[in-house]
């Protein structure tokens, strides 16, 4: 795995050597083309950020405005809220559903199209095709196609007999969860595949050759090949997948509303409830994302640390 | 403690942005007075010298504010200008407003938002200017009530929604119904619905409820307990009386049309206020309460093919007047606005008879002055005057949490109302008791 | 190794249902912004009168497609330049803080936005961006970052260091080095980041609504407003129309820049 990581064999070089001259102009020039990123964070992230712990702190009404520091009762009041456990509990069950399907189907859409073929380009613009469209746009889509008055979703699955004919596929908790999941796998698989793709093409070709030559199959070369240097790319795709679905809004405050009676109620719906519909406290609102921040935070250290092992 | 995690901590840490932020907070910590000029010097009549002037409106309500904006700006020298905001985030979009001093002149809102909105300071005082108005009296107190805080007045009616009871004549005909004779109490509400039902055509079904949607099931149901004799909350807006015997009547109406064949029209369970008018408009359901505002189109669509419709009062268990749900939206001038006699000057004129008639009665729409109610209809559509009659029964519910208690997603009254027609309606008690928790806060 | 006649003919059709089934939605939103339906402009037949209501709505098409081009403009200039330096820093140069930057930059995707919205309004307004279209792009360049800043990384891991260090050997510092040797092999990966730039630029609603004035409004914005006009219904032909106009700007990228990044692709990858 000697191409896959140069970075990796040069960490190990500095740390044996003494900071040299070199050592600081590499530094200089690693920062300077860092700035603009930094610029970034900073301007636009760290200050917001930093007004949101002051917030977390306050009591803080979405019309009244900043009313003093008031640290924890804002995290004493989310904590006592009758919807947290219940919000938590749903948000994870998504993101367990959604993060195996996205991945699986990602990384098999990938391998399917990779060759190069007119066939494997039509393919992929297909898979592609619904990425393009915004989420927002993609769940109103969608609930054109679930609404029982214009869709065709509740006849076909009632022709089926899935279903009964004045029956709604948002009627219950498990299937509007599952009515959700699909509008967001049909959003991102495209996604998911593209990003897999760019992590395929970072593998050699020679190593596959070298492979068939020792005559394993495809299942193997998948296996001890494509798995393992696929591996920084599937840690960082289960990071993104995680973290968006955790933090998943637009298309629960489009479709279901959190409903049926907040069956599919997500931790930033809450957030957003606090905020702006139920208790207009931006204050609770800011608790809520902290916490809800540093469990990524951690969650996502611990998969990043997968990712890590696998370089050195 | 993993690597990431450090490193974010620490990365926060010595930054300038500290300084920067706290710098951000001390003018915010002192906002609330407002930055815009004051009430003080607005002249009666306001001013009329060119200004322009920005006017919020939540985008269900675009085609009336289109015909007040149009009216004002042909006959002034100001010009209004109108700002759609999404109806779902207007709460959102005015709090941030707030917050950075950037709200528009003129602002309106959900009547049932306004004594939230009021208290907390969002509008200017403008107590002389409404007491000062001549024809005060002849507009709708409700509105005026709702921004009204320790007798500081901050709103004037802008749009009057009042809900009544339509039926699908067509429909009606069909199931062997008089089309011209609406139900006149709730048992003869859920005969006719029934009636509806049983005709067993594709898609069609006896009524609609906006299942997992507080703000059209209040719309529905209160003026049905309204007119049975029976109050939903006590007077100061504190406590929930849902579980009267009026109130039971109206739910076990709607649970035994749930368990009718097509008796509550699909997707009723699930509605979460984004369609909830539109299976009646295209004809589906039999009869129901619905949107006074949106009555004038219902008509001007019979014209172009669609269903023909009838119009009454919403009846409660005995006959009677029966009542409404006055809703409809408000309108202040903000503690942004800089242009405070101008924007007094669209207000006062809002109130004129001569407004209300061009804007809203002339269009179909529901005017906020009583005598142009009155007087201002002859040549309208019969069903038009017929809604707009409902208006001496009807009331406005106020209480600081009634979002947060009734139209808030997932509210203690969705619940109440899904237990009571698809769930347990044995537990009516208790889900009552959740109500009075949040609005006793 | 041949794959039989009838096992490949199987594979093809399942393949072309599998992409069916992707495209359909789309197909069905297609045709049904042409199909006549109560509650929308397009009442009686099948016609384009929803693409005229939405023509005329309030400002007027040409000026929400105006503001979506210059806020989508901003993002991707921004996300290209930012993520490309960005990618090149944290891949080619061991410093201290690389690390540090790169999991800070990941840690933007770690904050609800729905939280973010009035600290970022409140500290716009004092820096002066507040209404501002380019504001608008720099926010959502933001958004931008952690996916694309980790996909550059990865685009300059794959090439070998030796490339580069022939160029640094040949004279060129370490800027010459990147736009003259290395640009040309990450470019696929440029374009990917240039084309979800866009895609998120052109299809974001949340950040103009609490950004800027309705003057100022992008496409979908508008879209927004006039699916609900009228209380508790609906426009779904305004709505179907409204995804279509959305969609073919982006489909055409799509389309247009799919030899770039085939062409990356397929560098080296032969099928596992």
């Amino acid at each position: 795995m000697s191409a896959a990581s140069p970075q990796s064999q040069s960490k190990a070089r500095l740390r044996k050597r003494p900071r040299s001259k070199a050592a600081m102009a590499e530094t200089r020039r690693g920062w300077s083309y860092a700035a603009p990123d930094w610029v970034f964070i900073i301007g636009l992230f760290i200050v917001p950020i930093v007004l949101l712990v002051v917030m977390a702190g306050s009591r803080w009404s979405l019309m009244g405005g900043n009313r003093g520091w008031n640290f924890p009762e804002n995290f004493i009041k989310v904590f006592e809220h009758p919807l947290l456990l219940k919000s938590m509990g749903f948000t994870l069950k998504y993101t367990v559903i959604v993060t195996i399907i996205l991945l699986a189907l990602g990384l098999g859409l990938a391998l399917l199209v990779q060759e190069s073929s007119k066939w494997n380009s039509i393919l992929r613009t297909c898979f592609l095709l619904p990425s393009a469209t915004g989420l927002a746009s993609a769940s109103l889509l969608f609930y054109a196609l679930y609404s029982p008055q214009v869709g065709p979703v509740t006849r076909i699955l009632s022709f089926f007999g899935l279903m009964e004919a004045d029956g709604s596929v948002l009627a219950t908790g498990s299937s509007a969860l599952w009515a959700t999941t699909l509008v967001i796998v049909w959003r991102y698989s495209g996604y998911y595949m593209l990003l897999m793709m760019i992590g395929l093409q970072s593998i050699p070709g020679d190593l596959y050759e070298a492979a068939r030559m020792d005559g394993a199959g495809t299942w193997r070369i998948f296996r001890s090949i494509t798995l393992p240097l696929m591996k920084p790319t599937i840690v960082m795709c289960l990071v993104y997948c995680v973290t968006g679905s955790i933090l998943a809004f637009d298309q629960f405050f489009i479709i279901t509303r959190g409903g049926p009676n907040n069956e599919t109620l997500t931790v930033v719906q809450l957030i957003y409830s606090f905020a702006f519909e139920s208790k207009k406290d931006l204050g609770m609102a800011a608790a809520l994302s902290l916490l809800v921040l540093v469990f990524l935070v951690i969650i996502n250290s611990i998969q990043m640390r997968g990712m890590r092992d696998d370089t050195k | 403690m993993t690597r990431s995690n450090r490193f974010t901590v620490r990365s926060w840490k010595p930054l300038a942005a500290i300084a920067a932020a706290a710098m951000l907070i001390s003018p915010l910590a002192a906002c609330g007075g407002g930055s815009g000029s004051s009430s003080a010097d607005i002249p009666a009549g306001g001013t009329d010298d060119g200004t322009k002037l920005t006017l919020w409106v939540r985008s269900d309500k675009e085609r009336q504010a289109t015909n007040v904006a149009e009216a004002y700006n042909k006959s002034h020298k100001n010009q209004i200008k109108v700002e759609l905001v999404p109806s779902e985030d207007m709460e959102g979009k005015v709090g941030t407003s707030s917050q950075t001093d950037s709200l528009p002149d003129l602002l309106s809102g959900d009547v049932v938002r306004i004594p939230y909105w009021a208290s907390e300071g969002i509008f200017m005082d403008i107590t002389e200017q409404i007491d000062g108005l001549d024809n005060k009296d002849d507009l709708q107190q409700g509105h005026i009530d709702a921004g009204t805080v320790d007798g500081a007045e901050y709103t004037l009616p802008f749009f009057t929604d009042q809900s009544v009871l339509v039926w699908n004549k067509d429909l009606y005909e069909q199931a062997g119904l008089d089309p011209d004779k609406g139900p006149s109490t709730v048992e003869e509400f859920y005969e006719q619905a029934k009636a509806v039902a049983d005709l067993g055509q594709d898609g069609v079904a006896g009524t609609y409820v906006g299942g997992q949607c507080g703000g059209a099931a209040v719309f529905m149901t209160f003026p049905m307990i309204w007119a049975s004799g029976e109050e939903v909350m006590n007077e100061d807006g504190t406590k929930a009386l849902l579980d009267g015997g009026a109130s039971k009547a109206v739910f076990k109406m709607y649970r035994d049309l749930a368990n009718t064949k097509n008796g509550i029209g699909a997707g009723s369970q699930v509605e979460n206020c984004s369609t909830w008018t539109t299976p009646f408009a295209n004809g589906k359901i039999g009869v129901m309460p619905y949107a006074g505002a949106s009555v004038a189109t219902l008509i001007e669509a019979e014209s172009k093919g669609g269903p023909h419709i009838g119009v009454s009062a919403i009846p409660g268990t005995k006959k009677g007047n029966g009542s409404s749900f006055l809703g409809g939206d408000a309108v202040g001038i903000s503690k942004d606005s800089k242009n405070a006699a101008q924007a007094w000057n669209f207000l006062q004129w809002l109130t004129t008879e001569d407004a209300q008639q061009e804007a809203f009665a002339d269009k179909g729409d529901t005017a906020s002055n009583l005598k142009v109610i009155e007087n201002g209809y002859k040549d309208v559509d019969e069903r038009i005057q017929i809604a707009n009659g409902v208006l001496k029964n009807g009331r406005t519910p106020v209480s600081p949490r009634f979002n947060e208690a009734f139209n808030a997603s997932g509210s203690p009254w969705q619940i109440l109302l899904q237990d009571q027609i698809w769930g347990d309606s044995g537990k009516l008690k208790a889900d009552n008791q959740a109500i009075t928790d949040v609005l006793a806060q | 190794m041949k794959t039989p006649m009838w096992k490949r003919v199987v594979g093809y059709i399942l393949q072309a249902l599998l992409a069916l089934l992707f495209v359909s939605p789309l197909l069905w939103v297609l045709i049904s912004s042409f199909s006549p339906q109560p509650g929308s402009s397009q009442i009686d037949g099948w016609g384009i009168n929803n693409y005229l209501t939405l023509f005329g709505f309030q400002e007027g098409l040409p000026r929400y497609l105006f503001n979506s081009i210059v806020v989508s403009l901003v993002a991707v200039v921004f996300s290209v330049l930012v993520c490309t330096l960005a990618g090149y820093s944290f891949s080619r140069f061991n410093y201290p803080g690389r690390n540090l930057g790169f999991m800070v930059t990941l840690s933007i995707l770690m904050v609800p936005y729905a939280s973010l919205l009035i600290p970022m309004m409140v500290w716009f307004k004092s820096i002066g961006l507040n209404n501002s279209l380019v504001g608008v792009g720099l926010v959502l360049t933001l958004f931008q970052l952690p996916m694309s800043v980790f996909i550059m990384r990865i685009a300059f891991d794959a090439i070998p260091k030796s490339l580069e260090e022939a160029a640094l050997c040949d004279g060129c510092n370490s800027l010459q080095a990147l736009v003259k040797v290395l640009m040309p092999s990450v470019k696929p990966s440029m374009v990917t980041v240039g084309l979800l730039a866009f895609l998120e630029a052109w299809n974001n609603f949340m950040m103009p609504l609490y950004l800027v004035s309705s003057e100022n409004a992008p496409l979908p914005l508008a879209l927004v407003n006039m699916r609900s006009q009228a209380m508790g219904a609906i426009d779904y032909g305004i709505t179907e129309a409204g995804v279509v106009v959305l969609m073919i700007p982006c489909a055409v990228l799509f389309l247009a820049l799919q030899k770039y990044y085939v062409r990356g692709f397929m560098a080296g990858a032969v099928k596992g």
